[in-house]
């Protein structure tokens, strides 16, 4: 145990929470700093950790003390007689976590509070890496993301568990400039080590994601034969095909959609997945064409005149909205193999930008329920080797701005999908991340169900109040912390942890592709003297044409 | 430590109550070698005796106020005598001036030399004599025990008197220098006493 820096004064607010006094000459004792004491548990003794939630000052000198800010106000109490060390002393709120289980790798009960006088030591260094998570830094399954925010650059390395991150879904909440696609990148790497060799797919909306290219050259995360890989995908780079659009996706797809549109609609689909069925033995396989047909033959009801001008309205929405070909995403025949997506050791950045947001949203609902369904089969060994859908390994898919996916008070095309997945992708080995910097329009159910959060800078009220609501292991305590963070800064909390801490996420390996642009530095870039030059060069009228030259095109 | 030497102060006069006992000082005239001032300053520990001088146990008491009795304050017609004449031709005159200790008892030491801190059950008589405690017996009475104890301390901040505070801290500063093994647990005290009487009163938070 370190030396003390406090002792124990009694109970706090919470059964679970004690109070303790500290001059705290260092300055140690900060909210979210950890500490320990010794305690006595079925007659051995043990250190127990807390967590400090709260410092409320106990001696100050009178505010007039510091009324010249050239005189310090020491100076003024030693000329009234008081010259002792602890003009500051605190009255520190902690929160008991408990005794560290070796054998089970986390903190267990009984939480037994520090009796009156009991030392209060800042806990070690050694002692926080071994505690902090079920994993160390470097082993299997560890993912070091950054240290400990409170303690010197790199002495308490943050490792999170990569297999609850995974199994139990996470979320990175932060406002924008807070670095999320930053902390994003930094996991991704991680979970690309050698040690954990993951199979990822990112959702990258924004075209943030493209820098992860470099990871495949990136020495820092190779070794013993083991290069990691990377693809990154332009839109139409990754295929989908019609035929696992379900018709909701294209009632949703479609704009302004009636009723009496969607009913053709319906029957239509119907009739092209027996076309398709009747053709290949799989409904799945209908063709863009033969969905149009089937509409068109919808409009041939003699009995009802509405349903031609339906049919026609519809077909004309398919027509503009739905393209397939060699530069599209949406295809009749080809779909990107899930081989091809996930593999382990590779990260696979699906860039979605340019294509509009509904489209967006399809597409990943399709991607979401392919590959739920795809591992649910191959979990029950109903695909065999080669087939599109082969996937024989668990496999993780961050979404980037995912409050585009599962808005709140609205239910879209993706979000039941995405709710599937959470509930029940750990039983089949499909671990979603979610990123967004609008908590407050991410739909709560969406947000509880990540159970490992990396929350970092966060001011819209709104947001911290989404956060707040649905985020139950972080206490208050930490969560005032979030819009005092600086870029990098991060809670992480939740199943890859074993108790919330502050974590200061590390430097990238590879370039970071979502920066914020210049617009001061582009400015002056753009009317420096050479580029000036070159716009005048670019913007020139052309020379007049000799009149001997202009005579030889001369039209006789 | 060099053994010191034991100080007659002066007789206990007068009592306001169980603890609270009024002592006159021997002055010049009365006592040889008389107290000096600095024998019974503020904070003083003295041993208040406990029979006609039959037994060794003794009260322990503390000096926390001085009053100066002068009857001739106030008078301001002409005298016929000189202050110098007034020695042989008035002496009893010179008697009526007088300082006045107040004493607060905080414990006793019992006939086998055994220290009881808080408030004695014993009293002392009228006329008991009135000794400054040496540097030895005060750290006896301190720690007797094995280990410091300061057991009268909240008594003594609670007795009824505007310097009981700052009594308090004379008295640990005093054992400070007496007890320097104690020195860390002390300081402790010191300085929560010195900030509520030097920056309390001020407006500091406390």
């Amino acid at each position: 145990m370190n030396r003390p820096l406090g002792r124990a004064k009694g109970p706090g607010p919470t059964p679970h929470s004690f109070l303790f006094v500290s001059p705290d000459l260092e300055k140690n004792l900060k909210v979210g700093e950890f500490i320990t004491y010794e305690a006595e548990i079925d007659g051995e003794p043990q250190t127990i950790l807390a967590r400090i939630s709260e410092r409320r000052p106990v001696r100050l000198y009178p505010d007039p003390f510091s009324s010249d800010p050239a005189i310090d106000p020491n100076r003024v109490a030693a000329i009234v007689g008081y010259s002792g060390k602890t003009s500051e002393l605190f009255e520190i709120t902690a929160e008991v976590i408990g005794c560290y289980d070796e054998k089970l790798r986390a903190f267990i009960n009984p939480r037994v509070p520090p009796r009156v006088g009991t030392p209060i030591a800042l806990a070690g260094n050694e002692y926080l890496s071994r505690v902090l998570s079920r994993v160390k830094a470097g082993e299997v399954g560890s993912a070091t993301v950054g240290w400990l925010l409170s303690r010197p650059r790199l002495q308490v390395p943050i490792a999170i568990d990569v297999n609850a991150l995974v199994s139990t879904h996470m979320a990175i909440i932060a406002s924008t400039g807070a670095g999320k696609s930053y902390t994003a990148g930094v996991l991704i790497e991680e979970m690309l080590k050698a040690n954990n060799r993951a199979a990822i797919l990112v959702i990258d909306p924004h075209g943030e994601y493209e820098t992860l290219a470099e990871i495949a050259n990136s020495n820092a995360l190779s070794g013993d034969g083991y290069r990691p890989g990377a693809r990154v995908h332009a839109p139409g780079g990754i295929k989908i095909r019609v035929g696992t659009l379900e018709q909701g996706d294209l009632r949703y797809l479609l704009p302004n959609v009636s009723d009496r549109m969607s009913y053709v609609l319906g029957r239509a689909y119907r009739e092209a997945e027996n076309i398709s069925k009747k053709r290949c033995s799989d409904p799945n396989r209908w063709t863009l064409r033969e969905l149009e047909d089937a509409i068109d033959r919808q409009g041939e009801n003699e009995e009802d005149t509405f349903d031609r001008g339906s049919a026609n309205a519809l077909l004309w929405r398919l027509r503009a909205t739905i393209h397939t070909g060699a530069d599209e995403i949406f295809d009749d025949q080809q779909q990107t193999p899930l081989s091809e997506l996930f593999q382990p050791g590779r990260v696979t950045v699906m860039r979605l930008d340019q294509v509009d947001e509904r489209q967006q949203q399809v597409i990943v609902a399709a991607l979401l329920r392919r590959v739920f369904y795809a591992r649910m089969d191959n979990k029950n060994e109903q695909v065999a080797p080669g087939s599109d859908n082969y996937l024989p390994y668990p496999v993780f898919i961050l979404i980037e701005e995912a409050h585009n996916f599962a808005p709140a008070n609205a239910d879209i095309v993706t979000t039941n999908i995405l709710k599937k997945v959470l509930a029940e992708g750990r039983k089949f080995g499909v671990g979603v991340g979610l990123i967004s910097q609008r908590p407050g329009k991410l739909d709560p159910d969406v947000l509880s169900q990540c159970n490992t959060q990396f929350l970092l800078r966060i001011v819209n009220p709104v947001d911290q109040a989404r956060v707040r609501e649905s985020v139950e292991s972080v206490g208050r305590d930490l969560l005032d912390e979030l819009p005092a963070l600086t870029k990098g800064q991060a809670i992480i909390s939740g199943a890859a942890v074993n108790t919330p801490v502050l974590c200061q996420i590390r430097e990238r390996y590879v370039r970071h592709g979502g920066e914020s642009q210049s617009a001061v530095d582009e400015w002056r870039s753009y009317s420096g003297e050479a580029q000036t030059r070159r716009r005048e060069r670019d913007t020139a009228t052309p020379r007049q044409p000799s009149s001997r030259r202009s005579s030889l095109f001369k039209e006789d | 430590m060099s053994k010191t030497r034991e100080v007659i102060l002066g007789k206990i006069v007068k009592s306001n109550s169980h603890t609270d006992y009024v002592c006159q000082v021997y002055s010049l005239n009365e006592f040889e070698p008389a107290p000096r001032p600095e024998n019974y300053a503020l904070g003083t520990f003295v041993k208040i005796e406990l029979t006609d001088g039959t037994s060794p146990a003794y009260l322990v008491g503390l000096i926390y106020d001085t009053v100066l009795l002068n009857p001739e304050f106030g008078r301001l017609g002409p005298r016929l005598s000189s202050e110098s004449e007034l020695t042989t031709f008035s002496p009893d005159y010179l008697n009526e001036r007088a300082v006045l200790l107040g004493i607060t008892a905080i414990g006793r030491v019992k006939a086998n030399g055994e220290a009881v801190l808080g408030v004695p059950r014993l009293a002392a008589r009228s006329d008991a004599l009135v000794r400054e405690m040496t540097r030895e017996e005060i750290v006896h009475f301190h720690t007797g025990s094995g280990q410091l104890d300061l057991s009268y301390l909240p008594i003594l901040v609670r007795i009824d008197n505007p310097l009981a505070y700052h009594l308090a801290r004379i008295v640990l500063l005093r054992l400070m220098d007496l007890l320097p093994a104690y020195r860390a647990e002390l300081d402790v005290l010191e300085d929560d006493l010195g900030w509520q009487t030097q920056i309390g009163p001020l407006g500091g938070l406390q």
